[in-house]
């Protein structure tokens, strides 16, 4: 190593060693505890009461993986083929469920699905009845609804792609040497789509696998999953539960991430292609139209019906049967209880985090692209890891080894802006190397080549270019910290709550109009930092997946 | 094998533009060629004859029968793309067997087939490889075969070797010239390069702006081409245009660029008129004195002769010499001037 290369290597160590202190220590603190804890944990398996929560969290994530695919499936090909207007806004939206925070698509789902939602109402008022008469977002309806809602766009964003990079000439020549349109679909398209289908749905999967608002909100206790359990565990003290659990939703989700990437990997496909075929409506036969109708109510319904009708949420009270304003007044409320506070806690909170998740995701970004191969995969799996290791665990750990040594006990909320930090990162680096990634090296080596120094280079050539992917990259981190519920949950003192804390505890008490509205206002923060990202990045927002 | 005729195929685009209306007539058996510069229209014209892209005007005769509403798998065609398009979850072998299993043959007579295919087209030590594992070269001989297989009555090749460097390009239109000659399909040849156009053609359509500007073998086109777009665009010409400032019998005496030249051809006094002259048929000599004067720009050796550029005026100007003496003693006394003239009968008048 020469001496030039030395501040180099300490910027890339400074995002490792604070991962290592906030992230892997504090995790394997967790587990070690729980571990000398007393409990066996194989005892933990054989006890019927955890063995159906490891069941039940299996079926419902296949369940859910299931519908969301089948759903999923013929809007990628309309999206794919189908000639309309509007069609890149609504492939950009696709990304709008995903920054949404669970919290808030319960209070979605509760107003669009729930007993006195929109769905209810319209069919009590053709039935005539005073009293609910339909209510899906309740148990595992609601969950598997929900999980559906939010990874549905996940399925259609990934297998349009694919299908969009599939050479349309194959077809052709398919076509030309006399196969029909099954036969083509069989032959040429389903083998094409085939790893994005499966690494769409090994990502769904993980997902419903490791949630927790949605079944928090929606099992009531009934249902629980891994990661509510794990929960649960940590709040009666139960640390060997914890502890065998954590172990086991690790290990799971780890197999699946290795499996996504490397189904992800082994496509020799090249970019999009121009000459894409896309049909216009007016070409499809009466019986395709109606299909195609159908399905776009369906997914109107299921998809933007929950996003829509948090505005019904946050002005109309289900209990007192009227619409009020009271929710938003809440939100404008100092003192014990008001929304205000919430409201500047989350802005507060998120905002450092990122910062923080930029200011890691640099250096970390960087590392990715290095020309070693083990510091590519150190960086990429130490960026990988807080999406596979559950947020509680994350929480508990930060909790256990950092703010009880150092007397953080009764105003934590530095330890919530870490986990935050740890929780957005993901997406910060993904933003910004993938903007790394489109600088041409040669511009570089042109910048060189007229004389810049390294700190010129930096400040004139590679920052303006890469501004865009570190903008992208910060707004994606603010949307995912400030929807954050999980850890923040866990951590926060009443005096620390956030809004999408407040939510979860504004729905336990009943307080419909409250939840609604600051259900609302996080709505509204995922729009803007949508138009945000589209804007900036041109249509390729999606990417950050 | 087939006849087809277009006769008067016309598609439009979105934004205004159209292609058409096409005339044109490729005999049983030949290979014809579809020239022209990039968004000339020639692959539009293919893909309305393969049926991948309606026309809405004119007709598509195969042995007189109209084929317009004929879906394209039931044209008997074979297709080889740009983008050679092998099914990359296939192997080889998969690959040209392809059409013969969507036709339902049976499978002795398929594995027949692609193993005749693959020795015409010397690939049988590839049928059992994945496509990953082909050259390019190779991918390009492996489509061939596929679009082969059935048989097809016509063969469609959409600039099925652009992707080739030039040695590979150039031994592979020898290789598909033989093929069609031996199976005698009749095929049409998509492509930009007008040398692979006069390599592998028996006769060559040049496109411009959507239309057919002239057809003929690559003979007729070099030695005549009918206007300034196929002169230029060949390269066999350099294009001159001067004013018409006497008229004898047969005569014109013409003004170009404050220089007089007689050419023969008729005209009216006073018109514009533009003509075409071979660089072969331009003579340039550093002794003459009553010929018209240009500047030298550069002299390129190539095989059998010297390519020397001039400039007349502003007007770049190519002529080929054999004189070795005479490029010597221009590059000994590094003159800048030269005079040059035409050889007789060697000018074209071109139309407007």
């Amino acid at each position: 190593m020469n001496s030039k290369a030395i501040p180099k290597y300490t910027a890339l160590a400074f995002p490792f060693l604070l991962l290592v202190v906030f992230l892997l220590y504090p995790v394997g603190t967790a587990i070690l505890q729980g571990m000398s804890s007393g409990t066996q944990l194989l005892d933990v398996f054989v006890e019927p009461n955890t063995r159906f929560i490891i069941q039940f969290t299996f079926s419902q994530a296949f369940l859910s993986t299931l519908f969301a695919v089948t759903l999923g499936l013929p809007g990628a090909f309309l999206i794919a083929r189908l000639r309309f207007r509007g069609r890149s806004i609504v492939r950009a939206m696709m990304i709008v469920p995903f920054v949404l925070p669970p919290i808030v698509v319960v209070v979605g789902f509760l107003q669009m699905f729930g007993s006195n939602g929109v769905i209810d109402s319209i069919l009590m008022w053709i039935l005539g009845s005073d009293s609910s008469v339909f209510n899906l977002a309740t148990g595992i309806p609601g969950i598997i609804l929900a999980h559906t809602f939010y990874n549905v766009p996940l399925v259609l964003l990934m297998v349009s792609a694919s299908l969009e990079r599939l050479n349309p000439e194959l077809e052709e020549t398919a076509e030309i040497l006399g196969a029909n349109s099954f036969q083509r679909l069989r032959r040429i398209t389903l083998p094409h789509i085939m790893p994005s289908v499966l690494a769409s749905a090994v990502l769904t999967f993980m997902f419903c696998f490791m949630s927790f608002p949605i079944v928090l909100a929606f099992g009531q206790g009934t249902y629980m999953t891994i990661e509510a359990q794990i929960w649960n565990a940590f709040r009666i003290f139960d640390y060997g539960q914890a502890s065998a659990l954590t172990l086991v939703q690790i290990v799971i989700t780890l197999a699946l991430a290795s499996v996504y990437i490397r189904l992800g990997r082994d496509k020799n496909e090249t970019g999009r292609t121009a000459s894409i075929r896309t049909t216009s409506f007016s070409k499809y036969n009466l019986k395709e139209k109606v299909l195609i109708v159908a399905y776009l109510i369906l997914v109107i319904v299921v998809v933007l019906g929950p996003i829509v009708t948090i505005v019904r949420a946050s002005i109309f009270d289900p209990i007192a049967k009227k619409y009020t304003l009271e929710g938003f007044a809440n939100l404008f409320t100092f003192g014990s209880q008001g929304g205000l506070n919430y409201l500047v806690n989350s802005v507060f909170y998120a905002g450092l985090a990122t910062i923080f998740a930029v200011v890691l995701g640099i250096p970390l970004a960087i590392a990715m692209r290095n020309r070693s191969t083990a510091i590519r995969n150190v960086a990429s799996s130490l960026i990988l890891l807080p999406l596979g290791i559950s947020s509680i665990t994350v929480a508990y750990g930060l909790v256990l080894a950092i703010a009880v040594p150092i007397g953080l006990v009764t105003n934590p909320w530095p330890i919530i802006v870490v986990a935050q930090t740890i929780i957005g990162l993901p997406f910060s680096a993904r933003a910004i190397e993938i903007a790394m990634s489109k600088i041409d090296p040669e511009i570089l080596d042109q910048a060189d080549s007229l004389g810049a120094s390294r700190i010129q280079r930096l400040l004139y050539v590679e920052l303006p270019l890469l501004a865009p992917g570190i903008l992208v990259g910060g707004v994606f981190a603010f949307a995912m910290a400030i929807g954050e519920m999980s850890a923040t949950l866990l951590i926060a003192l009443p005096q620390n709550y956030t809004l999408a804390v407040a939510i979860y505890d504004y729905l336990a008490v009943r307080d419909f109009v409250e939840a609604g509205a600051a259900a609302l206002v996080l709505v509204m923060v995922c729009i803007i930092a949508f138009l945000v990202m589209e804007r900036v990045s041109e249509g390729s927002a999606g990417g950050a997946l | 094998m087939v006849k087809v005729e277009l006769k008067g195929l016309i598609r439009e685009f979105d934004d205004g533009s159209r292609i058409g209306p096409i005339n044109l007539e490729v005999k049983d058996g030949e290979l014809l060629t579809l020239l022209g510069p990039s968004g000339s229209g020639k692959t539009t014209t293919l893909r309305m004859v393969a049926g991948f892209i309606e026309n809405v005007g004119g007709s598509l005769l195969f042995n007189g029968k109209d084929m317009v509403n004929v879906e394209p798998r039931n044209r008997s065609i074979g297709m080889v793309f740009q983008s050679v398009a092998l099914f990359p979850n296939m192997t080889v072998f998969e690959n040209i067997s392809f059409g013969p299993d969507m036709a339902g043959w049976p499978r002795e007579k398929t594995i027949r087939r692609v193993e005749e295919l693959a020795d015409l087209l010397s690939i049988r030590h590839l049928l059992l490889r994945k496509i990953s594992e082909v050259s390019g070269g190779e991918a390009q001989r492996v489509a061939l075969a596929r679009a082969l297989a059935t048989s097809p009555e016509l063969l469609l090749l959409d600039e099925p070797l652009s992707a080739l460097d030039l040695q590979l390009r150039e031994r592979l239109q020898t290789e598909i010239r033989r093929i069609q000659r031996k199976l005698k399909i009749t095929t049409i040849y998509v492509t930009h390069s007008q040398d692979e156009a006069f390599a592998i053609s028996d006769r060559v359509a040049i496109l411009e702006d959507g239309l057919v500007v002239q057809i003929g073998t690559p003979e007729e086109l070099y030695d005549s081409p009918s206007n300034e777009f196929v002169a230029t665009f060949l390269g066999s010409g350099n294009v001159l245009s001067g004013r018409i400032i006497e008229v004898s019998q047969s005569n014109l005496i013409v003004e170009i660029n404050e220089n007089l030249f007689e050419i023969p051809g008729q005209g009216e006094i006073d018109s514009e008129i533009k003509f075409s002259v071979k660089p072969e048929d331009v003579i340039i000599s550093d002794s003459s004195e009553d010929w018209a004067i240009a500047e030298l720009v550069s002299i390129t050796p190539q095989v059998g002769s010297f390519k020397v550029n001039l400039d007349f005026n502003g007007t770049p100007l190519i002529a080929l010499t054999y004189d070795e003496s005479l490029v010597k003693r221009l590059r000994v006394n590094g003159n800048r001037t030269i005079s040059f003239s035409f050889k007789e009968d060697s000018i074209i008048i071109l139309r407007n």
